[in-house]
């Protein structure tokens, strides 16, 4: 927890040194900030009011299916920044429930690293801005199931798991990779005959006495110390983020990327269409682009940074495996693939047989 | 002022508001969300035009897969969960609520609001208070697991046993009610004579207390059944993955996966199952009662 | 079975059932006051959750919008619903008698089916005009909608309980409407309002799915807060929260107990 605290510490005294008169047109309004949950350092958040004489009102969602609904039903109209992953975005666009970025206001966009200048999912970064990138890969109980190999079979291998409470996430594309990845198709499959076996697959597992539910995953972790789940599917950052609070409580809880394949992602922040502040929402990407910042909040939740000026800011563990993935991982992660139109479709349908068989 | 004329405005001053309320916020969102669903899937989700059937047809489980019983064993489940749970309510409220009748008069009040003052806490509460207790490495999941129902890493909760405990624990006091009431207009002259008539006491409840408590009993299962079959929170929060019903995937359309339609469809379904089900009990009442109106 | 057999069974089968009712709420009062984040073990007492509940700026902003909510909805429901039953009892309605369907529309809407309408339409008028977005203002209205028709119905039950002639008498001997309101209907009808008032606040504490479903940004509620506590798994303060909320129903239990009993009282 110090490195936390010095960080903190760092970055408050970074911002008292600085301190710009220039954003009193801010003065009194609030900010709309939908993000996921264990994602934001509270500390920047009070910074950033204290900067701007600012509220910010803070959400939560889970999955970004959870965030897209929300959206609709609504939501657009009334957050100012949402923080949705790489496959997310193009059906955000498209659906027009956000709006373009003036670039003009964001003066640290050249901070990014080049590889999340001009990414495949929104080229030009015309509608996002790179917030975190990291891994999702396998997460289980050393204690429960022994020692286990770098593998999906943990999960859906009957023989490796007979008995111990597991889980799988209710984001179908995450838990079909997945299973696509175990049975040697790759996480990114796209074909259809891959993802019907993979949804078979789902199914199975699904009937298996030990399967527990549909839990995500961050609250996964808070289930695997609690030993009410054995196994399961989380994020490379929280893993790190909850081991570091409760050192004893994770002892044994493992973090591994399955050899067959796994998800490498980037979340962004995005500003819906019709967003009630997004001048000030601007001002708020902007800010999360600084260095100081973004190093504080790499340093803060413990995911791996796209801000190339926060690199050396960066604490050494966030340097190193899990958060940095080696070589030969590196080698095996993949996009989650950004589906539209029929492809969509066809994949919510095998979801929802097998969440309502 | 005519007395007619100033009955109407009366009338309309105090029947207005009301009126209106129910209208605008109730009747006239139903109807949208019915009509939402004759209309298309757009590509994210939303409905579009052109008017069709693609949702019903989404809902039957014909899709890209050709059929997929799915959905059909989630309507199933949702039923066979609400008859279980309302069987279990009535085996618990029967002999509760005539014990209740049998008290003296002044300890009846109290041991009512006993029996419905759980049901005025949330529901996510409720079901707060038995995720604490089913969770594994709780003493009643050691036992469940001792005597080999489990295994000992799991827990009871989350799964379908849960489920129906939840369902039972909500809506119990919808069944105790009215057959209290039942009970406590209970002509025991009647049930004397059918004691001295029958040998059994089964006999004689099936021919002296059963038809009484009739009414009673038909209005707690209307009372019960309608608002189980359409739970959602204690599914969600209790029932693992194999336990989903058709309010939970009416709500996922609209809060998770993104298919307004489809969820309209299924909710025009749920309806239309809760409208048979009266139809149902309805006849039967009349059936069991020789005649008499019993229900509604 | 011999009548004696019968009691006792009887007897010990209500205390199991009581056992059954309150095991669940005791549970989450017992291991609020726990010194760890567990369910399974108590380790110790300690008010170490409550501290952190009141220290929590969130759970705080949940805590009054849960109280705006339900008081503010009950009592715009109990003036409308009240009219209401009263205007279905007094006016005979003709050709509008339909209107009495209205009532019992919510009874066969299960909760889920009624949120889901209502969000759909307040996005649709939001998007028209601008106005009715997510928030306190939606919920209020929401749960003003399904309360209206129980007070109604319980108003309107009472009514249909009196003596036709009470009314004549009660024209003849006040001469205005407000006369008549103030001196004859409301006490008549006191015992009724109190009784809707009660159902129409434990309607509201009840809900969760409508609210969940037509809430927005700042207007989480205490059960909206558990549940996505439940969903991130974060649930420290969880108990402490519902044992708030327990206890504000024992409260209204018990005032609704102590209503009940000065009315027999003065029945008698």
């Amino acid at each position: 927890m110090t490195h936390r605290i010095l960080t903190t510490l760092a970055l408050a005294a970074g911002l008292t040194a600085g301190i710009q008169p220039a954003v009193a047109q801010f003065e009194g309004e609030t900010l709309y900030l939908f993000n996921w949950s264990q994602y934001m350092d509270p500390a920047i958040i009070e910074n950033f009011e204290q900067e701007y004489g600012v509220e910010v009102v803070e959400n939560y969602f889970n999955s970004n299916g959870e965030m897209f609904a929300k959206l609709q039903a609504g939501g657009v109209s009334q957050y100012d920044v949402i923080v949705p992953s790489n496959y997310y975005i193009p059906r955000l666009i498209e659906s027009g429930l956000v709006q373009p970025l003036d670039h003009d206001r964001l003066t640290n966009l050249d901070n990014l690293m080049d590889t999340f200048q001009d990414p495949s999912f929104d080229p030009g970064n015309a509608y996002s801005v790179a917030y975190q990138w990291g891994t999702t890969g396998l997460v289980y109980d050393r204690g429960a199931l022994g020692e286990m190999p770098a593998s999906w079979s943990v999960l859906f291998d009957p023989q490796m798991n007979p008995d111990a409470p597991f889980a799988v996430p209710e984001d179908s594309q995450v838990s079909l990779g997945s299973a696509c990845a175990y049975l040697g198709h790759g996480y990114d499959c796209q074909s259809r005959e891959a993802l019907q076996e993979a949804a078979r697959l789902m199914l199975e597992t699904k009937q298996r006495d030990n399967f527990v539910g549909f839990i995500q995953g961050t609250p996964v972790l808070q289930q695997l110390v609690r030993g009410s789940v054995s196994a399961g599917i989380t994020f490379n950052g929280d893993y790190l983020f909850f081991k570091s609070e409760d050192p004893e409580g994770f002892a044994d809880i493992e973090f591994v990327i399955p050899q067959e394949g796994a998800e490498v992602w980037v979340d962004n922040m995005m500003i819906p269409a019709r967003a009630p502040n997004p001048e000030l929402a601007h001002a708020f990407i902007d800010y999360i682009l600084r260095a100081e910042v973004g190093a504080a909040l790499s340093n803060w939740n413990y995911y791996s940074s796209p801000n190339a000026a926060a690199i050396p800011l960066l604490e050494d563990i966030l340097q190193e495996p899990p958060i940095t993935p080696t070589d030969e991982e590196l080698a095996v992660l993949a996009f989650t693939p950004s589906l539209e139109g029929e492809d969509l479709q066809f994949l919510q349908q095998l979801w929802r047989e097998v969440e309502s068989r | 002022m005519p007395k007619l004329a100033r009955d109407t405005q009366h009338l309309l001053l105090t029947v207005t508001p009301g009126v209106l309320c129910i209208l605008v916020f109730l009747v006239l969102p139903s109807l949208y969300l019915m009509g939402m669903a004759f209309l298309t899937n757009g590509p994210y989700g939303l409905p579009t035009l052109p008017l069709s059937l693609q949702a019903f047809r989404e809902l039957a489980g014909f899709g890209f897969l050709g059929w997929s019983p799915g959905n059909l064993y989630t309507l199933l489940r949702s039923v066979w969960q609400t008859l279980l749970a309302t069987l279990i309510v009535t085996l618990i409220a029967y002999p509760a609520a005539y014990y209740i009748s049998t008290r003296p008069a002044r300890w009846r009040a109290l041991m009512l609001l006993a029996v419905v003052v759980p049901s005025w806490t949330n529901q996510v509460i409720r079901s707060v208070g038995w995720m604490n207790i089913l969770a594994p490495g709780t003493p009643l999941a050691d036992f469940a697991a001792r005597l080999g129902f489990i295994e000992p890493q799991m827990g009871l909760f989350p799964s379908q046993f849960a489920v129906i405990i939840g369902l039972v624990y909500n809506f119990l006091p919808f069944m105790v009610l009215p057959l209290y009431a039942a009970f406590e207009k209970l002509d025991m002259a009647q049930v004397e004579a059918a004691r001295d008539l029958f040998a059994s006491p089964l006999s004689a409840f099936r021919h002296a207390v059963f038809p009484q408590t009739l009414p009673g009993l038909m209005a707690g299962v209307v009372l019960v059944a309608i608002p189980a079959f359409g739970m959602y929170v204690v599914t969600e929060l209790l029932g693992g993955g194999r336990s989903m019903m058709i309010g939970n995937l009416v709500a996922r359309q609209f809060a998770q996966a993104s298919n307004w339609p489809l969820g309209a469809a299924g909710a025009l379904i749920m309806i239309a199952v809760t409208l048979i089900g009266l139809k149902v009990l309805r006849n039967l009442g009349r059936r069991l009662g020789g005649d008499r109106e019993v229900v509604l | 079975m011999s009548r004696g057999r019968l009691t006792a069974f009887l007897r010990g089968f209500w205390y199991a059932l009581m056992l059954f009712l309150y095991a669940p709420l005791l549970v989450v009062v017992v291991f609020s006051f726990n010194s760890i984040n567990s369910s399974a073990r108590f380790a110790g007492f300690s008010l170490d959750w409550y501290k952190r509940l009141f220290a929590n700026d969130v759970i705080m902003q949940a805590l009054w919008n849960t109280a705006v909510l339900a008081t503010v909805s009950t009592l715009i429901a109990v003036v409308i619903g009240g009219m209401l039953g009263y205007g279905f009892y007094r006016y005979r309605l003709g050709r509008l008698s339909w209107l009495v369907w209205l009532i019992y529309l919510p009874v066969i809407m299960p909760d889920i089916v009624f949120g889901i309408a209502e969000m759909t339409f307040f996005v649709l008028i939001n998007q028209w005009l601008g106005i009715l977005a997510p928030g306190l203002g939606t919920m209020i209205i929401a749960h003003v909608t399904f309360q209206v028709p129980f007070v109604a119905l319980l108003v309107n039950a009472r009514l249909l309980a009196l003596d036709p002639s009470l009314f004549e008498a009660a024209q003849d001997l006040y001469a205005s409407p407000w006369q008549r309101l103030s001196a004859f209907l409301l006490p008549t009808l006191r015992p009724a309002i109190a009784a809707s008032f009660l159902l129409a606040l434990t309607l509201s504490i009840d809900d969760f799915v409508i609210s969940f479903f037509t809430a927005g940004p700042e207007s989480t509620t205490l059960p909206i807060y558990i549940w996505s506590a439940i969903r991130k798994g974060v649930t420290p303060e969880i108990n402490a929260i519902a044992t708030l909320m327990i206890a504000t129903v024992f409260l209204i239990a018990m005032l609704s107990m102590l209503g009940g009993r000065r009315r027999r009282t003065s029945d008698t």
